[in-house]
């Protein structure tokens, strides 16, 4: 005997799952709220949003446009998985025919030739349901699949995950889970300034920074006008980009045209690539000095290139007043391009833009840097007085987030 | 910053005020469908075809053989594949000028995956094409033949008129289209007088809007369209016509026609001082061709790449160009520079400066102080690299 057929609707709200904040003791109550928080600012531009906190879970409730809610959610730094879903009053009988619902909907969906599995997976919060979570969902499954041709239930990896989930507030149910990128709530760790240039590593370095809790803000250098106005354009596309993970973002562009010069005029042509680092660490240091950034960041990845060599990263990092994190230290160039292609920024890097111009770089940079040598390169130049120039004069963009 | 001078005429040009003015009521209160049948519409209808004869008047042409376009660009495509396209039956060889534009020299290239044979033009050593070379390519079974009338780059203006003459006598069968978009407000266009069979133009080279573009047709050759719709613009290019850019386009060319004359003489004069100028300079060469227009000038300038030097006059107000500006994205280097004769090195130091009726009026010496002061500028990092 089949249930109750019913006409299933468009969802009505969106179940939000979180991962490792559920395991974080002490902390736990501010990431929760942070995460809220995170989430509302990102939805706000879809639709008004309540954001109700549940047991290692949360609710959004919409008014209206729930698949775009769910898509932007599962955006959300954070989030481990999303599903669209529809309520049901707690009683057995409703809940199997809006179950049947879903499920025959999502049936429909499958791909043609896609395996047609299932299984109903509930979960009780609520202690007075008349039945155990096994016992349910063998009835949910024989109600579900009442008349149904050719639908296998199969434990293990199934196509079709049915969720029930029976709570004191209400009662849930869903097919589908969009997958988030997880991590920790952007803002819950600390602000991080990272040095952004317009190549694939930076941005992917920003984004890892910020799926462990940073809040990131950005510093780029430009050399007008020995580089032009597109590289800098490029710099604030994938900073843009970059800006849709967290709530507010600013970009700082340096004008470095003068350390380049005065380096170049100044210091042995083998270590001035070095030397251009040294003074981006001193005038980002600054910055984060200036504007309380705990953290500087860079996409540095050992050996990739030339100055990235242990001991010239040893030379480069001694020129900063804050820790330095270099989230791709360990990754080969494959992985960076995999997440570059999967957060959207390596169609911007990959457009061709110098961010060193020709007349800047030494023939034959050095490889293995001696951080005495630097020092005594330096003593050419002043240090003091490029940094402060450059940070004063540097320019300060406020990255509207785009939805 | 320094006042902006504008020499990069041959990219875009300053929209007219006159032309703007023009332009706004049909994004605003006459806006309308000209395929509407309402009082609206019909106004919109009457104002397109005012402008459609604007347009073709300032190149000798009638108004029922013209063809709005989204630019010049989307009019060389059409007249190349559609031409091709429609006369297959009757050959499939097609010449090119080996030095045009991407917007000739890629549809060409199109045509080639289609089966069509491609045959490049190559130019004189006087910059202009090389007509007894013309002569020896074109066949029988040629149905369509493709030239710039004044080349973006070096501002040389081609013998169009000879090539017709050529391709009538040789083969009778070839549709011919020029690019005149960088002729228009420089050089007298009559399309009868040229001999070719379609001709293309753009509006914001000539201080119209961005996004309007015409394929100026003589009578009625046969053309296969690119797009499929609703049957506007002869059924050549359907879709919902451009109102307000076509009736800017209309008064822009107008505008370009009747100061053409002034433009040409204040940029002849603006040309020759900034010449004596820039012979003072050292390691500057300036491209010569047998006929040109006065307001194009291509230039070889010293070490290092002109990016450099170009970005270095923007810092101090004036805006250059690296040859044709959809090409200076590209780090390959430019065909049509190399098809001029310059070597490789000499594209990477190549610069142009181009002029509008804006910018003509600006002082060439503070154009050459600026260059002296990037050269010298310049000059310091070459002496000192190691």
């Amino acid at each position: 005997m089949s249930a109750h057929e019913i006409t299933l609707g468009a969802p009505e709200r969106v179940v939000v799952r979180y991962g490792e904040l559920a395991l974080k003791g002490g902390n736990r109550a501010d990431f929760e709220r942070a995460l809220v928080r995170n989430l509302k600012d990102a939805l706000k531009s879809i639709a008004p949003v309540v954001v109700e906190r549940q047991r290692g879970r949360m609710l959004v409730v919409p008014q209206g446009r729930v698949e775009e809610i769910a898509a932007r959610a599962a955006r959300v730094i954070g989030v481990k998985s999303v599903s669209p879903a529809w309520s049901s009053p707690p009683e057995p009988e409703a809940i199997a025919a809006i179950a049947r619902a879903v499920f025959l909907d999502a049936l429909a969906q499958l791909p043609p030739g896609a395996p047609r599995t299932m299984r109903v997976r509930s979960k009780r919060a609520e202690k007075n349901f008349p039945m155990t979570s096994v016992a349910f969902d063998r009835w949910l499954g024989d109600r579900v699949l009442a008349g149904v041709e050719g639908v296998r239930v199969q434990l293990d990896d199934p196509e079709i995950e049915l969720g029930v989930e029976v709570r004191p507030e209400g009662v849930h149910v869903f097919a589908h889970r969009i997958p988030g990128p997880g991590g920790l709530p952007v803002g819950t760790q600390g602000r991080g300034l990272c040095l952004l240039s317009g190549g694939i590593d930076s941005p992917v370095a920003a984004w890892m920074s910020m799926k462990r809790g940073l809040a990131v803000n950005f510093v780029g250098f430009h050399s007008f006008p020995f580089i032009g106005e597109a590289s800098k354009q490029k710099v604030i596309a994938l900073a843009r980009s970059l800006a849709q993970w967290q709530s507010r973002t600013r970009l700082y562009v340096v004008p470095f045209a003068p350390v380049q010069l005065a380096i170049r005029e100044n210091t042995p042509e083998g270590y001035r690539t070095i030397l251009y680092r040294r003074m981006m660490q001193r005038i980002a240091s600054r910055l984060a000095e200036r504007d309380h950034y705990d953290v500087l960041i860079t996409g540095e990845s050992l050996g990739q290139v030339a100055s990235q060599t242990l001991d010239n990263l040893r030379c480069i990092e001694l020129a900063a007043t804050r820790a330095v994190l270099r989230p791709l230290i360990a990754l080969d160039k494959d992985e960076i391009i995999a997440i570059a292609r999967r957060i959207g920024t390596f169609e911007i890097s990959n457009v061709q833009e110098p961010d060193c111009c020709t007349v800047f770089m030494p023939a034959k940079p050095v490889i293995r840097g001696e951080v005495g040598l630097c020092e005594r390169a330096e003593a050419g130049i002043d240090v003091e007085g490029l940094v402060s120039a450059a940070v004063a004069e540097v320019e300060i963009l406020r990255i509207e987030r785009s939805a | 910053m320094a006042p902006r001078i504008e020499l990069d005429a041959a990219a875009t040009t300053p929209l007219d005020p006159r032309v703007r003015e023009v332009m706004l009521p049909w994004f605003d209160e006459r806006a309308a469908n000209p395929s509407s049948r309402s009082g609206p519409g019909a106004r919109a209808r009457s104002a397109l075809d005012e402008a459609r004869a604007r347009v073709a008047r300032a190149c000798g042409a009638r108004a029922g053989e013209l063809v709005f376009t989204s630019g010049a660009t989307e009019a060389n495509n059409l007249a190349l594949l559609g031409a091709a396209r429609a006369r297959a039956k009757h050959g499939r060889q097609i010449l090119v000028g080996a030095s045009e534009h991407a917007s000739l020299r890629e549809p060409a290239l199109a045509l080639a995956r289609e089966g069509f044979e491609i045959a490049w033009l190559p130019l004189a050593a006087d910059g202009s094409c090389d007509l007894e070379r013309a002569s020896a390519l074109l066949r029988e079974d040629t149905v369509v033949v493709a030239q710039v009338l004044v080349h973006n780059e070096s501002g040389a203006i081609h013998p169009a008129r000879e090539l017709a003459k050529l391709v009538r006598s040789r083969s009778p069968r070839a549709h011919l289209h020029l690019d005149a978009v960088q002729a228009l407000g420089k050089l007298e266009i009559s399309l009868p007088a040229l001999g070719a069979d379609s001709l293309s133009l753009s509006a914001h080279k000539a201080h119209g809007p961005q996004g309007v573009g015409a394929l100026v047709l003589a009578g009625n050759p046969p053309l296969a369209p690119l797009v499929f719709g609703g049957g506007q613009e002869r059924g050549l290019r359907p879709g919902t016509e451009n109102v307000a850019g076509s009736v800017g386009f209309g008064l822009a060319a107008e505008l370009a026609e009747s100061e053409r004359a002034r433009f040409c003489a204040a940029a002849e004069r603006w040309r020759a001082e900034f010449l004596t100028g820039i012979a003072g300079l050292e390691g500057w060469r300036v491209l010569e061709t047998a006929a040109r227009v006065p307001s194009i000038l291509g230039l070889v300038a010293p070490e290092p790449a002109s990016e450099i030097r170009r970005n270095h006059l923007e810092a101090r107000g004036i805006l250059t160009g690296a040859g044709s500006a959809c090409q200076a994205q590209k780090s390959a280097l430019s065909p049509s520079l190399a098809a001029l004769g310059l070597s490789a090195d000499e594209i990477r130091r190549f610069l142009r400066l181009s002029l509008s009726r804006t910018s003509v009026e600006c002082d060439p010496a503070l154009v050459l102080e600026s260059l002296r002061a990037v050269d010298e500028e310049l000059s310091k990092l070459a002496r000192s690299a190691r």
